[in-house]
Formats: C-alpha cells, structure tokens, sequence
C-alpha cells in the first residue's frame, strides 16, 4: 500500500468541494468528479484561462483544482443519470456533496433517498455547504466575499486607516476551510467506520469554519467584550500597534514580526551586532532598548514603537530576501514577502520536493504545482494524474466498470444523462 | 482531535512555558497559568500533565506516555524535539508502530531547516500576505491574525487522520513532517499556473474579483461606525433586485452600470455610487433586505455581531458553553461539523496547568501513589 487512502472510492459532485476532493485524492483516494453533461463545473468557467481565451478545457482553476481526480458527465436529476448516480454510490465509500441543501434531494438523488447505503450501510456522505443543513441561513446566496465578511476575518485584516473598507483576503479561502474541515470530518467517519462498519452524514458548515478562524477575535469577545481592529498588515487588536510590515531597499516588501524586536537578549545582542556593521543601530545601545526585548508584544510602548522606528529605517536600506535570508540566520522569524509565483524556484521547497509537474491540456509543456503540504514516511505523496478533460474517463467508468455497452451509453449520452 | 474523541494529552514543563498560558488573561488582577482565556479555547477537551525531560524520572515519564501513545504531534522548530532526546529513531525504539507528527515553518527535510515562523512569517513567505489588499502602490494588507496557525494545525490534523486511517488498516506507524509555509503555498496554487502559463506575476484586486470578473463585487460603509456590507452580485437579476431594494435609479438607469462587462470597466465609480445609498442603510438591515430579493450580502461581522446576533450561528448552538474550574462557565468555538452517528462533543475546557499528572500517571503509566509524590518532590513531573 503505498497512500493512505489506496482503494477509496470517493465521488464529489458540487462546486464548493474542490479543494476536498483535491486533499483526498492526494491521499491516495480514488476521486471521481460528476459534472453536468455538456456544461461542466463552474471552474472551467473560472479564469484564468490559457492565453486568457475562456473555453471548457483552457481554465487553470480547473487544472489546479482537480488534479489527481478521474471525471465524468451525469445529471442524477434524469431518471436515468439517478439509475447510474445508484450504482456509483453502492461501489463509493465517501460523497462529498457540495451541491446546497436539499438540492440532491430534491430529485430523489441525496442522501435521505440513499439511506439505505448510508445509515444502513458503510457509505459517508459530505454535505459542504454555505451555513450547514439547517438554520434560517441556510438557502441564502453567498460567494467567497460574502463568507469572509460574514465568518469575521473580513474585520480583522485591512489597513490602519478606518476609511478603507476591511478587505477580503483573495484566494476562495472560505472554500479552502470549509474543506479542511470537510476533510477532518470525512477521515474521522471513515476512521470509525473500521470499528463500526456504518457510514454516516458529515454536515459542514463553511460559515462555522470560517467563525472559528479568526484566532484572538473570539477569546477577545468572549473573555473581555472587546472587539480587534484592523491594521495594516499585521495582527489586529484591541489597541494600535506598532508597524510590522515595510519596504525594503529594493522596493520589496518585509514582515518583521511583532516590529522586528527579538524576543531573547542573544537575539537582541546578534541584531545590534548587525546595525552595527551599517552604523545604523541609533540609539538602541542605551540599556532601555534592550530591557523592551521581554515587554508583551501586543502592548504599545514607547520603547518598543522607537525599536521598530530604528529597526525600519534600517531595513528600508538593504534588499528584501537579504533582510529574509539574514534575520533567520540570527533565528529571527523575518520574512521577504513573495507573490505565490517566487516560491517556485526556492531552493527550499525543491529540496522538500514540494512541487510536482503536470501536464494542462491545451498548453505545450509542464507546469508545477504544489503537491501536499507535508512529507510522510511511508505513504509519500504523488501526482499521479493532471485534471480531467469534461467527461474523459465516462467509458472507463461507466463501461469499464460498471459495465454499461456502447449502446446504453449512446442512449445516455442522448437522454442527456451524462 | 480532541473534540472528535481522542485522549489528548498536552505534556507541558514550567521552565519551558507555552507562552499562550500566559497570553490574554482573563482575570488581569490575579494573574495565573489557568487564567487565559485563548488558551482555554484552544485546548479544550484535551488532558494535561507537566514533565521535566531533564530528570531522570521526568523523563521516563515521558517515555512511558510515549509507549502508550498512539501519536506524538509536536511543532517546536525543526530540530528541537531531536536535540531534546526525542528523534524519530528512539520514539520507534519507545514503539515501533508511532505515529510521529511534527508541524514546524519550513518541514525538517531541505535547505532552510533553521529558519524559524510565527503565523506571519508563513503567511509572508507563502504568498498568503501578498494576496490580500489593494494593488500597489497600496501595501499589502495580509492577515489580521495568524492564519497560517489555523492552517498548518487544520493540515495536521488531516495529516494524522490519514496516518491513523493507514495505521489501522496496516499496522505500520510513520512519520510526518508538515510544514507550515506549505500549507499556505497549496492556496496560492491558481496564481502559480497563471504566472507559467501566461507569464502574469500576481496582482492584488483590493475587494474586487478578477475571476470570474464580475461586479459589483466589494465592501461598501453602512450607517454606525466602522459598519460594512459585502455585496456580490454575478448575474443582472442580482443587479436589478440590488438598484430596486437601494431605490437607486441613478444606477439602474446609468448606462454605465447596464451590464456586468460595462460594471467592470468603471468599478470604483460603481462602487462609490454603490456607498453613496448603502451609507444610509443599517447593515443587518439591508443584509436581510437583499437576502430576501435573492441578492449575495453579508454583514462584515466582529465577533459581537457572530456571538450575540448571528440567527444562525445560534440556531446551531455553534458557542456551546463548558466549564473550566478556574475560569467558570465559559463559550467555546464550535468544530464546524456534526457527524451524524458519532458526533463530537464539548466536554470540558482546558487543562490546568499539570492538572491531570497524578491521575495519568497512577491509571494509565502504572506509577504508585507514593512514586508520584516522590517524583513530584524532586520536581521531575
């Protein structure tokens, strides 16, 4: 065996479970991607595209998205797609069903009409879903933006000036918690399931996974009805601090963690040292600079805002990834800020083997893309597959394994069901 | 894990403090190691005991867990559990089939194993940072928290899911070694293939959406201070119903704003005529308003908004109340899941400092009452 989930059968029908299925599949989990027939799923409608020129198969959310999955084209809302959709559920082991609530149901085609697999039988079925299955929020219309704002790390993260709207961090990362936990809750179930032999339903909420992201917020409220303020990158809080964040030299951006000032005295001794070398450690040998070195980093004082004045000016003069590359040589947790794209060539992660490359249809050549976020000794993680052109792998399913002939497919194919 | 059933202990040494013990304290006049209130939150559920690796009988304490244990999950620096006696090669000696879970910034394998993170840290390195706020010359905006923290300990929670899982069905225990940068570069995946493909280096859009370009699509100041609505609209019956519950006929009958293509091209102009009537409005108000006429909006929620007025973070009871004996009757973030047979419960709040030593000791390692005392008596546990 040589992936944790070898052998799991995992089918992930919906929109807002991409990155699920992207994580399990990682894992060794056979994924298969249902998508309308003829239309697709809404990321190969999601830029960017190839040269910019939309089309079914030219989206890299899709490519991203998807890797490691097989697909196929089925509507289970047709009487004959729900016959199929029947069959593919009795050989799964997990749904991950992002479709809304009751959508599925509605067509007899969700998990109150397969009760007989999942209750009675070892099917687990993952309802992703906005605010979860219940609530009087249930049915309201969202996208990423809305869950942010709504979650709360919409009201954490922005810029000191209050004039600014609060920002939305990019990246559907409302999707990316939702599907962590999708994750988390799909792996216990299947877990137990080893004991039990009883499958169940998994009800995510991505508005709960999004509430209970947002760290110091909620401990705030909750202990000292106090609410955070945002501030320019860097942690908000109940009072303003002072800047972590600054231009280097070259015009790149760095983030000096609780303003740059070390947090032990052989840190502070190894930074002046290096002021030293560009006389620019001001008047930070005067002994209250380093007795600051010990005072609570979220408390503003005097001390602390003028260590970070110096330490800026300081930085504002050399390169950024000398400023990164340097301070973590003293054991300073100082970083260079990169766009996504400059990781790809770090040594680092091509050490770790982090990146893998895959090939996108439509485009000559290989691309990387990030494989998983850990190394694990006896299950190692692997590519093993690009995404899936809409329908590629429907007679590989549908003949190959579930035995359908020719002639059945043709009059599925013409019924619209797949 | 805790919440989903399993015993966690949190092994804790006061010349080494977690420094969340003492972070946030919620009784500032009597301050103590069981008094915050962050730290209640984040290990509620779980067990704890207090070891001193450095004697003798601290450290065979430790190890005993260890023979016990199902997993060990730590995230000190890469190294440092090592350079503590505790490489994976004597936890295998300890028990063949454990499963070694480490979270650190940069992983234990590569070039950069030193380098050191907070959740900032990662969040910069990654790409995290870069992608949040208005294009330059405006800075980044990043995140207002550590997210990353949420992440690389989300990851590993699914990363020792998946051992466990293996585990079970093989025997075979391994060793995982997550790091937390990477956890925020698999977010940043999209952007990447961008910059391959098409050559485009990453772009920051402020509250708008490039992907799919739709708009309106941002953040627009409400009446009351500091109050914000996140308002979306992807199709033209969103647009109509958003003009008709603002009343607004200057932007349902501007040519400009006719269509989603003619939106994007004069997006600040939209969005400043979009504020001038959202500034009248209550945002819970006209939250629901648009809620009901089919619009997607949402309040930009504190923590008051989702703990006190949240219809349906309450109908959820999503912060359930447990009890910490110093810390009373407290509200709990919820998991974000139920499961349908085997549900996870809230049970207690956090350890106390050392609170479950002698108990897990003398049920689980075997210790006698008397040897428990003696080692406490030379501070060993």
């Amino acid at each position: 065996m040589t992936s944790p989930l070898d052998g799991i059968r995992v089918l992930e029908i919906g929109d807002r479970g991409e990155a699920c299925g992207l994580i399990l599949a990682a894992a060794g989990a056979d994924v298969l991607r249902v998508e309308m027939p003829g239309f697709g799923s809404a990321g190969r409608r999601q830029g960017p595209f190839i040269a910019d020129q939309p089309g079914q198969e030219r989206s890299l959310h899709h490519a991203y998205f998807n890797v490691n999955k097989r697909g196929i084209t089925l509507d289970p809302s047709t009487g004959d797609g729900l016959n199929v959709w029947r069959r593919l559920l009795e050989r799964a082991d997990i749904v991950i069903d992002s479709t809304g609530p009751g959508v599925l149901d509605e067509v007899n085609a969700g998990y109150d009409s397969f009760a007989n697999l999942v209750e009675d039988g070892k099917l687990i079925w993952c309802c992703i879903t906005p605010f979860g299955l219940t609530g009087p929020w249930k049915d309201w219309e969202v996208n990423d933006l809305v869950q942010i704002a709504l979650g709360g790390p919409m009201m954490s993260t922005g810029y000191d000036d209050h004039e600014i709207a609060p920002i939305r961090p990019d990246g559907e990362h409302s999707l990316w918690m939702g599907a962590e936990f999708a994750a988390m809750g799909i792996l216990a179930a299947l877990y137990e399931r080893e004991t039990s032999e009883l499958g169940q339903v998994v009800d995510v909420s991505i508005h709960e996974s999004v509430s209970c992201t947002v760290e110091g917020a909620f401990p705030n409220w909750e202990y000292a009805q106090r609410l955070v303020q945002r501030q320019t990158g860097r942690h908000s809080s109940p009072a303003r601090t002072a800047p972590w964040q600054f231009v280097a030299g070259d015009g790149g951006y760095i983030n000096l963690m609780g303003g740059g000032i070390p947090r032990t005295r052989g840190n502070w001794s190894d930074l002046m040292t290096w002021l030293d070398e560009f006389n620019a450690a001001a008047d930070l040998r005067e002994p209250q600079y380093e007795a600051a070195v010990h005072s609570d980093p979220m408390v503003a004082t005097t001390e602390r805002a003028r260590i970070a004045e110096v330490i800026g000016a300081f930085v504002q003069s050399r390169p950024a990834e000398e400023i990164y590359r340097r301070g973590q040589s003293l054991h300073l947790p100082w970083a260079v800020i990169r766009r996504p794209e400059q990781n790809l060539d770090d040594p680092h992660w091509i050490a770790r083997g982090f990146f893998s490359e895959i090939e996108i249809p439509g485009y000559e050549g290989k691309v990387k893309v990030p494989t998983a976020p850990w190394q694990m000794s006896e299950t190692p993680n692997e590519i093993r597959r690009r995404a899936p052109m809409l329908g590629e792998h429907n007679f590989e399913v549908f003949n190959g394994e579930l035995g359908l002939d020719a002639q059945q497919l043709v009059a599925l194919a013409g019924s619209g069901a797949i | 894990m805790a919440d989903l059933g399993a015993d966690v202990i949190r092994v804790e040494n006061e010349s080494y403090l977690d420094s969340m013990r003492n972070g946030m304290q919620v009784f500032p006049d009597r301050p103590s190691l069981n008094g915050s209130g962050m730290f209640n939150n984040m290990s509620r559920n779980k067990r704890g005991v207090t070891a001193n690796i450095w004697h003798p009988g601290g450290r065979e304490m430790v190890e005993r867990l260890i023979k016990t244990a199902d997993a060990v999950l730590e995230n000190f620096s890469a190294g440092a559990f090592e350079r503590m006696g505790f490489g994976m090669d004597h936890l295998r000696e300890l028990n063949p089939n454990l499963i070694y879970i480490s979270i650190s910034g940069f992983g234990h394998a590569g070039v950069d194993t030193t380098y050191i993170t907070w959740g900032p840290t990662a969040q910069a390195v990654s790409g995290s940072t870069a992608m949040s706020g208005y294009p330059e010359p405006m800075p980044p905006a990043g995140w207002g928290y550590s997210y990353l923290d949420h992440t690389a300990g989300y990851y590993g929670a699914i990363a020792l899911l998946e051992g466990l899982y293996h585990r079970k069905r093989t025997g075979q225990g391994q060793y995982i070694d997550v790091a937390q940068c990477e956890t925020g570069m698999m977010m940043g995946g999209v952007a990447m293939l961008d910059y391959q493909v098409n050559g485009r280096e990453y772009e920051r859009q402020g509250n708008h959406m490039r992907w799919p370009a739709t708009a309106p699509h941002s953040v627009y100041r409400c009446s009351g201070e500091d109050r914000w609505i996140a308002i979306a609209c992807e199709t033209d019956e969103q647009w109509d119903a958003l003009c008709e519950v603002l009343n607004a006929d200057d932007l349902a009958t501007d040519p400009l704003f006719a269509t989603n293509m003619s939106r994007i091209q004069v997006q600040d102009q939209l969005d400043a005529a979009i504020e001038a009537h959202t500034r009248q409005w209550d945002t819970r108000e006209l939250m629901y308003v648009l809620q009901s006429a089919g619009v997607p909006a949402g309040t930009a929620q504190n923590s008051e908004d989702k703990m006190e007025h949240d219809a349906q973070l309450k109908s959820r009871n999503f912060y359930a109340t447990a009890d910490h004996p110093y810390l009373g009757p407290r509200r709990f973030e919820g998991l974000p899941l139920h499961l349908s047979r085997t549900d996870w419960q809230l049970q207690h709040g956090a350890p106390e400092f050392g609170g479950d030593t002698e108990q897990i000791m003398t049920e689980i390692l075997g210790y006698t009452a008397d040897e428990v005392t003696q080692l406490k008596s030379e501070i060993a546990v």
